[in-house]
């Protein structure tokens, strides 16, 4: 929610030199992206004759990005404009987790465990979660998604893990 | 006629059983989705597409159509009661809406709101089944170069439209072109920035990158704001839906206007459903006698903007059918839910897939009746729902989202990449860039590499066959034009304040 203290001395540097700090680190990122593109399509085939070779596109829009991020930077350079917007860490850290927890176990522990697990570590994400009744409706959750997905819709997913079938 | 024996044509599809009930699934759906805020059209269509695996084609896109005009409605609902915009298309209907609300008098609204919605879905069912005989025609004089040109000119609409920087904007579309080059190259088969892995070898799925920017990083972004979001529930009984003979007679040009706004912006490419409800909300603005009405509960501020939106979601069907361009993100994900069905969109759909089009068409008409005739009972369960907190909700969707993306493939790795997107989707948002026109972007990139490989081949590398062939020069001069407009500083400022005033 607030801005951590780290990042203080970081802002007023770019408060002194940077008009619009929002644009100018957005465009920065942007041409990173675009060389990380060219980097990573440098291997493949330019044109050849007048035909395109593999690599042409995608060098080609890599480029685009690459201006354009510059002239976004540019612009907040230039221009007046909003600071950087604060991030909070425990929303996308948590809900991230839970997604790379589903991701890991779906395999190894079937859907009931899992759906349950990553819908209790995406709650940890809101300061507001009371837990009795989150885990009231986690558990509900589970049994619709266990009942729905693989019955009704008939979806393949295992449903428990692997060490109990076995 | 030949009109009207497809249209009875598609009325006999959809009014089997089986289509009914998928429809009927589809426009409750679509208005939950609507009425629940953080939650939007688009994840909701990515994370129903592996549901759709097993049903027939027909039927699953009929639902998927049903999610999307359904959520139109939904989102005034809850406008008009609570002051929240469940989609961002309903934004201006809150602006009167509410307020009318206020004054006791939600059930007028709400039914205009309906109303309009109705009578614009008529209106676009018929101009989707009249224009779509002749626009596939003209599709078939399109060749690579105009096709170029013509995606050129949507993505450029995309841009004027959108709210904020063109300069982001173009930005945030070039990005999704790259990303759109992720996997294998169609000609060569060469694999381009693929790393080895070999889930990325066929490319990013689309539903996968939709669902990160638009399901995770909103959720992200909403934990942001605090899950306890006020709510300024309208507690009193809503009584009398029924508006008197004034305000019909206020809103019946109002919705006239809105429709015909709204099915103008929802034909062209990068247009769609957000953009109609502003436009056609400025437009009732400026030509009202006493402009100081609006905000204050003025009708016809929830009339035109519903009818528009309405009808914007319908006809953007238009080009998905006729040209098999998809003119916003979420007819892009329609584009995947005909592909998986081993639909390939276009002119030829038209007359190879009879049952598919005119089906979809007239269920359109079916599912706007239905949902006038389910939606006004339903009011109170909806506002019911929305005191499920927020707090509650958001595990829900990401376990949904989560579980939706992993039966699309049976892929963990997608999982991971769509929460790896969400991130992005969030960083995106903190610096003001607007992720729709990336989806656009990457929808759009295969078929415009593919159509500029083609051109430049035919033309034996001649870059100037986009202007020397007349209608490829027209469509790029609109698209140059378009820019220029964009960009000058008068427009641009009275554009601003149009967004603005509407926000606030």
């Amino acid at each position: 929610m607030s801005d951590t203290p780290s990042e203080a001395p970081v802002k007023s540097i770019l408060q002194k030199w940077v008009r619009g700090p929002q644009d100018f680190v957005g465009g920065l990122v942007m041409m990173a992206v675009a060389l990380f593109a060219l980097w990573a399509s440098s291997d493949l085939q330019g044109m050849h004759g007048f035909s395109f070779g593999a690599g042409t596109a995608p060098r080609m829009f890599a480029v685009l990005l690459l201006l354009l991020g510059g002239a976004v930077a540019l612009m907040g350079l230039l221009n007046d404009g909003p600071h950087i917007a604060a991030y909070s860490w425990r929303g996308p850290l948590f809900v991230s987790a839970a997604i790379v927890f589903f991701a890991v176990s779906i395999r190894p522990l079937g859907l009931v465990v899992t759906a349950f697990a990553s819908f209790m570590i995406a709650a940890l994400g809101s300061e507001e979660t009371k837990w009795l009744e989150a885990t009231i409706v986690g558990a509900c959750l589970t049994l619709g998604c266990a009942l729905l997905f693989p019955y009704v819709l008939g979806l393949p997913m295992p449903m428990f893990p692997r060490f109990l079938i076995q | 006629m030949e009109l009207f024996a497809n249209l009875a044509h598609g009325f006999a599809v959809a009014l089997s059983p089986i289509n009914l009930l998928m429809c009927l699934i589809g426009a409750l759906v679509g208005t939950l989705v609507g009425v629940l805020p953080g939650i939007g059209t688009i994840a909701t269509v990515a994370m129903l597409l592996p549901i759709t695996f097993g049903l027939p084609p027909v039927g699953a896109l009929i639902m998927l159509a049903g999610i999307y005009y359904g959520a139109q409605y939904g989102g005034s609902t809850t406008s008009i009661l609570v002051n929240i915009p469940g989609e961002a298309t309903s934004v201006v209907t809150a602006l009167d809406g509410h307020q009318m609300a206020r004054q006791g008098r939600a059930g007028p609204a709400l039914a205009i709101a309906a109303i309009g919605s109705f009578f614009a879905g008529c209106v676009a069912t018929v101009l989707i089944a009249v224009l779509g005989a002749p626009l596939t025609k003209l599709a078939l004089a399109f060749g690579p170069a105009e096709y170029f040109s013509l995606m050129v000119l949507g993505l450029i609409f995309a841009v004027v439209l959108a709210k904020g920087s063109v300069l982001k904007a173009i930005a945030m579309i070039v990005f999704g072109l790259l990303l759109s080059m992720v996997g294998s190259d169609i000609e060569t088969g060469a694999s381009r920035m693929a790393f080895n892995i070999p889930e990325l070898a066929d490319g990013l799925g689309f539903a996968t990158v939709a669902m990160g920017v638009f399901g995770f990083a909103e959720i992200i972004r909403n934990l942001d704001a605090g899950a306890g979001m006020s709510r300024d529930l309208v507690q009193q009984k809503i009584t009398g839906l029924m508006p008197t003979r004034k305000d019909l007679m206020d809103s019946a040009p109002a919705i006239v206007r809105g429709t015909i706004l709204g099915s103008i912006l929802g034909i062209l490419p990068g247009g769609g459903a957000v953009i109609a409800s502003f436009a056609a909300y400025t437009l009732e603005k400026k030509i009202a006698k006493d402009p100081s009405r609006f905000g204050r509960g003025a009708i016809e501020g929830v009339a035109s903007p519903e009818s528009a939106n309405n009808a914007a979601a319908q006809t953007s069907f238009i080009p998905l059918l006729t040209l098999g361009i998809p003119p916003n993100a979420v007819m892009a994900l329609m584009v995947g839910a005909m592909t998986i069905h081993g639909i390939v969109p276009g002119p030829q759909v038209m007359v190879k897939q009879p049952d598919l089009v005119w089906g979809m068409i007239a269920s359109m008409w079916i599912g706007n009746l239905m949902l006038i005739i389910i939606n006004l009972p339903l009011v109170g369960i909806w506002v019911r729902l929305l005191r499920v907190p927020y707090r509650l909700m958001f595990p829900s969707i990401v376990i949904f989202c989560a579980i939706g993306i992993y039966s699309v493939n049976n892929a963990p790795v997608d999982v991971v990449l769509a929460g790896a997107f969400g991130l992005v989707g969030y960083w995106l948002i903190k610096h003001d860039f607007e992720p729709a026109p990336l989806l656009l972007g990457m929808v759009l990139g295969p078929l415009m590499e593919e159509n500029l490989r083609r051109a430049l081949l035919i033309s034996r590398g001649d870059w100037s066959v986009f202007l020397s062939r007349p209608l490829s020069a027209v469509l790029l001069a609109i698209a140059a034009g378009l820019l220029v407009l964009a960009v000058l500083p008068t427009l641009r400022a009275k554009r601003d304040e149009v967004f603005v005033e509407s926000e606030g």
